[in-house]
C-alpha cells in the first residue's frame, strides 16, 4: 500500500481521516483537549460541501449527529470524557436505533473536571458501557499518530458495517503530538470506503429492523422513497415501538450477536517482540510509545519483555490475551488509569496475580518508570 | 385496527367509524346543527357512542370531523355530494335549539334516557 | 369520499393511544391536513418528535419519522435540516419536553433561525408519566409531585421564542381547528424558525385533579385562559394577567436562515466568495 508523509498532530490526523472517509457532517461542542479536532474540521467540511456546527452543548452536538446519520450521512463528533458522559443518553439511543457515527475521544484526567489539560487513559471502561442498558460497544484505541488516521478511517467503515456508534479513543498526549506520521493515500481510503447496506427493493418490502439474528439492521437514508420510524423504543421490523415479549428479546439478543458472532472482524491488535517474550506488558495508547521503548531497553539488559497491545480495545482481545496469558508468568498491564484495562486482563486470563503499573496524576509514564517496575516483578 | 373508511357509504352527508370513536364527545359540543348525539353502547368505549341522528340538518360545516382526535366522523366533500344529488342544509332556529337541548343533555341523544 | 387521511396515517397503528378527547389527535389531523394543502411530497417531510404522549405523534404519520430522547428533539432535527437542507422538518413535542430538559435545545433553536418548524404542544402537564409539573403548569394547580399546590412560575413560551430569535411565532389552540390549520400551513411555509405554541386539553391528568374532569371542561378552560391578539393588544396590564393571545405573533420573512448563512461559509471555504465580517451583517451584537 503507498504511503504519504505528514507532519500533524493527533487531533488534527483524526479529522483528516474523517473527511478522506467520506464524512459529511460534524457536530460538537468545544472541550479541551479535543477541540482541535472540531477546529480543524470546521475548515475542512464544507471545502467539500460538507457541513460542521458547533452546536449550543455537547448533547446537542451529538444529537445533530445522530439527525446527520439518520438522513444517510456518515457523522463524527469529537470530545472528551465530561463530553462522553453528556452523551451518553443519546449514544444509547443511537445503540438501539442502530445509527452509525463516530465519536472521538481525547481521553484527559478525570473524574468530573478532573485535569483538563493533562493525559490520562481514564475512559476506557466508560467506552464499554457509556449507556445504560445491554449493547455491546466498538472501541477502537489509536496507539501512535498514524494510527489516528488510520483508526478513525477505519472506525467509519465499522460503524456502517455494524450499524452503530464506534468509539476512537485517543488521549491528550497523542492528541497533542507533533510528528511524522506515514498514512495512506486518499485514493486507498477511497477505494477502502465500505458504505452501509441498502435495501432497493420495492418500498413496501422494505423492513428496516427486519434481518438474520447477528446481523445489523438496514437503514435507508432518509427521504429517498422508504418511510420507517426510528425510536430509542423497543421496535418492530418497521422500527415502530411495541412491547412484544419475542420481539424485544429478540432486538437485545441481535444488538449482542451483531457483533459478538463478528468480533473476528473487529479484532486488532499489535504483537511487539512476544515471540520468546518472557514478560507480557499490555499497554495501549500514548503509553503504549513508552512500553515499546523501555522494552528495548530491557532486552539490551537481557530481559525478554514483550508488548502486547490491543488496538480494537472493546471488544477485548480475551481470546489471544488468555493464550499468551497462560504460558507467560510475568504480566504487567501498564495505563494510566487505576486498573480499568487491568481488570479486563484478569478476567480474559482467569488468573488474579496480573501485575499493574498505573500512573492517574495527568503526567506521561517515562520508559524508565516501566524499566523499573519489570524488574520489580 | 384500520382506521376510517373514509368513503361514504352511500351519498350521506356525515358518517362515522365506530370502530375509531372514544366517545369523547367533543364533535356532538361543536356542531351547530343538532346532527349528533351519543348513545349508550355497553361494549365502548366510556360505555357510549356516537350516533348521526338528523343527517339532514347537516350544514357540512366540518367542525366534527376537525374536531374528531380520532378519525371517526367524516363529513361529505360538498361538490361529491352535490353530484350524487343531496346537499347539505340550511342552519334553522329549531336545529339550534335541539343543539343547545343535547348540550344540557350532557351531549347525550335526546332520546336516550338517564344522564351519564 | 371525505379527506383522505389514511394516505398520510400509519393505518396499522391505528386507533391511537392517546386518551379519549386528547388534543393530540386534533393537532395531528390539523397537521396533515395543513401537509397536503402545501403539496409537499410524503418522502420530503421528516416528523421529529420528543417523549410524551405527545412523542407518539411521529408513529402515526407515513413521513421519515424520528422519536428522539426527551428535549432533544430541535437538536436532531438541527442535524437532519443541515444534511437535507430542501427538506420539510418539523418537531413536535410537549411543554415539558421543549420547555424543561428541552429548553437549551428550543432557545438555540430559535436563536439561530434554522429552518424547522416546532409545533409545541402545551397541554400545561406532563401528561403520559401521570401529572408531574411542567413548566406551563398553572400556579396554584394540583400536581403529583407538588400536592400542597404548584409554586413554580411559568414560562411564557411565545415571550421566550420571541426573545430568543425564532422569526415566526405563534399561538392557536385545539379548539380552533380549521385556524390551526391555517396557521400550521403559514408556520411550515416560512424560511427560517418557525414556533407554534399550540394549546392542548390534558383532562385526564391535568383536568382530573383540578376539576375538570372531562374533555369538554378542559377545552372551556383553554377557550377562557386565550384571546384574539387583536384584543389582547387593546388591553390593559391587569386585564391581560391570566390571558394568552392566540394568533401570529412574529412573522419576520427578512431575518437570515441558517442553512442558507452555511451556504455562504461552504462559499468562503470553496473560494468562491470573501470572508463573511461584520460588515455582512446590520445587527451584529
Amino acid at each position: 500500500m503507498a504511503t504519504r508523509e505528514v507532519i500533524s498532530t493527533g487531533n488534527e490526523l483524526a479529522a483528516l481521516a474523517a473527511v478522506d472517509a467520506g464524512c459529511k457532517f460534524f457536530g460538537g461542542y468545544p472541550l479541551t483537549p479535543s477541540s482541535e479536532v472540531m477546529h480543524v474540521i470546521s475548515d475542512l467540511l464544507p471545502k467539500k460541501g460538507g457541513v460542521a456546527i458547533q452546536m449550543e452543548d455537547e448533547i446537542a452536538g451529538i444529537c445533530a449527529v445522530i439527525g446527520a446519520a439518520m438522513v444517510g450521512q456518515r457523522a463524527l463528533t469529537a470530545t472528551s470524557g465530561p463530553g462522553v458522559s453528556l452523551k451518553a443518553e443519546n449514544l444509547g439511543l443511537a445503540q438501539m436505533a442502530e445509527v452509525p457515527l463516530v465519536l472521538v475521544n481525547v481521553m484527559r484526567g478525570g473524574p468530573s473536571t478532573g485535569l483538563p489539560t493533562r493525559v490520562s487513559q481514564g475512559d476506557i471502561l466508560q467506552a464499554k458501557n457509556p449507556s445504560h442498558g445491554d449493547y455491546k460497544s466498538i472501541t477502537l484505541c489509536a496507539g501512535s499518530l498514524a494510527e489516528c488516521y488510520t483508526e478513525t478511517v477505519r472506525a467509519f467503515n465499522l460503524a456502517d458495517r455494524f450499524m452503530q456508534p464506534v468509539i476512537v479513543l485517543l488521549d491528550e498526549t497523542i492528541g497533542h503530538m507533533h510528528g511524522k506520521a506515514e498514512i495512506p493515500t486518499i485514493e486507498d481510503v477511497e477505494a477502502g470506503i465500505v458504505p452501509r447496506k441498502k435495501f432497493d427493493g420495492p418500498a413496501d418490502e422494505y423492513f428496516p429492523y427486519e434481518c438474520e439474528a447477528d446481523e445489523p439492521a438496514t437503514l435507508n437514508p432518509m427521504f429517498e422513497g422508504y418511510r420507517y420510524h426510528f425510536t430509542g423504543l423497543h421496535h418492530d421490523k418497521n422500527g415502530f415501538p411495541t412491547e412484544e415479549i419475542e420481539t424485544c428479546r429478540k432486538l437485545i439478543q441481535r444488538l449482542e450477536d451483531k457483533v459478538a458472532m463478528h468480533e473476528d472482524e473487529l479484532e486488532s491488535y499489535e504483537e511487539f517482540m512476544m515471540d520468546d517474550a518472557e514478560v507480557m506488558i499490555v499497554a495501549y495508547g500514548s503509553v503504549s510509545l513508552a512500553a515499546k521503548e523501555s522494552i528495548r531497553h530491557l532486552r539490551k539488559e537481557g530481559i525478554k519483555a514483550g508488548l502486547f497491545r490491543p488496538i480494537t480495545i472493546w471488544p477485548s482481545p480475551a481470546k489471544k490475551i488468555k493464550e499468551y496469558t497462560d504460558k507467560i508468568e510475568k504480566v504487567l498491564v501498564v495505563e494510566l488509569n487505576i486498573g480499568q484495562f487491568h481488570a479486563e486482563v484478569q478476567r480474559a486470563s482467569s488468573r488474579l496475580d496480573i501485575d499493574g503499573l498505573f500512573k492517574v496524576n495527568g503526567r506521561a509514564l517515562s520508559p524508565h518508570e516501566i524499566v523499573s517496575k519489570v524488574k520489580e516483578l | 385496527m384500520a382506521a376510517s373508511p373514509m368513503v361514504n357509504p352511500g351519498d350521506q352527508p356525515v358518517w362515522v367509524n365506530t370502530d375509531n370513536c372514544k366517545a369523547c364527545d367533543i364533535c356532538v359540543s361543536v356542531c351547530p346543527s343538532g346532527v349528533l348525539g351519543m348513545r349508550y353502547e355497553k361494549n365502548s368505549t366510556l360505555g357510549a357512542m356516537i350516533s348521526i341522528d338528523h343527517p339532514e340538518a347537516c350544514i357540512g360545516c366540518q367542525e366534527c370531523e376537525l374536531s374528531c382526535p380520532d378519525f371517526a366522523i367524516f363529513v361529505a366533500d360538498r361538490k361529491e355530494l352535490k353530484e350524487a344529488g343531496v346537499s347539505f342544509a340550511k342552519l334553522t332556529d329549531d336545529a339550534k335549539a335541539r343543539q343547545e337541548k343535547i348540550v344540557a343533555n350532557n351531549f347525550m341523544s335526546l332520546s336516550e334516557q338517564g344522564v351519564k | 369520499m371525505a379527506f383522505n387521511y389514511d394516505k398520510y396515517l400509519r393505518l396499522e397503528k391505528m386507533p391511537t393511544l392517546w386518551c379519549w378527547g386528547c388534543g393530540d389527535g386534533v393537532i395531528l389531523k390539523a397537521f396533515v391536513r395543513a401537509i397536503d394543502k402545501m403539496g409537499v411530497a410524503q418522502d420530503d417531510v421528516c416528523v421529529v418528535s420528543g417523549i410524551g404522549c405527545s412523542g407518539r405523534f411521529s408513529s402515526y404519520v407515513d413521513f421519515n419519522t424520528v422519536h428522539t430522547t426527551h428535549g432533544r428533539t430541535v437538536a436532531y432535527a438541527t442535524g437532519i435540516k443541515l444534511a437535507a437542507p430542501d427538506k420539510l422538518v418539523v418537531c413536535v413535542a410537549g411543554d415539558g419536553d421543549a420547555l424543561a430538559i428541552g429548553g437549551n435545545h428550543t432557545i438555540h433553536g430559535c436563536r439561530r433561525n434554522i429552518d424547522l418548524t416546532l409545533i409545541i404542544i402545551n397541554n400545561f402537564i406532563y401528561g403520559l408519566t401521570n401529572s408531574q409539573t411542567s413548566p406551563t403548569t398553572p400556579r396554584g394547580m394540583w400536581t403529583v409531585s407538588q400536592k400542597a399546590g404548584n409554586i413554580d412560575p411559568t414560562f411564557n413560551t411565545c415571550d421566550l421564542a420571541i426573545a430568543s430569535g425564532a422569526s415566526f411565532v405563534a399561538r392557536e389552540t385545539m379548539i380552533e381547528p380549521k385556524k390551526l390549520e391555517k396557521v400550521l400551513v403559514k408556520a411550515m411555509q416560512h424560511k427560517g424558525f418557525s414556533m407554534m405554541e399550540v394549546l392542548s386539553n390534558c383532562h385526564i391528568n391535568l383536568g382530573r385533579k383540578n376539576k375538570m374532569m372531562s374533555a369538554m371542561a378542559n377545552l372551556e378552560w383553554i377557550d377562557s385562559i386565550t384571546t384574539s391578539k387583536k384584543k389582547y393588544d387593546a388591553m390593559s396590564e391587569e386585564e391581560r394577567l391570566n390571558l394568552l393571545p392566540t394568533g401570529i405573533l412574529k412573522e419576520d420573512t427578512e431575518a437570515d436562515e441558517y442553512c442558507e448563512m452555511y451556504a455562504e461559509i461552504q462559499k468562503v471555504h470553496q473560494g468562491q466568495r470573501a470572508k463573511i465580517t461584520q460588515d455582512d451583517f446590520a445587527k451584529k451584537i
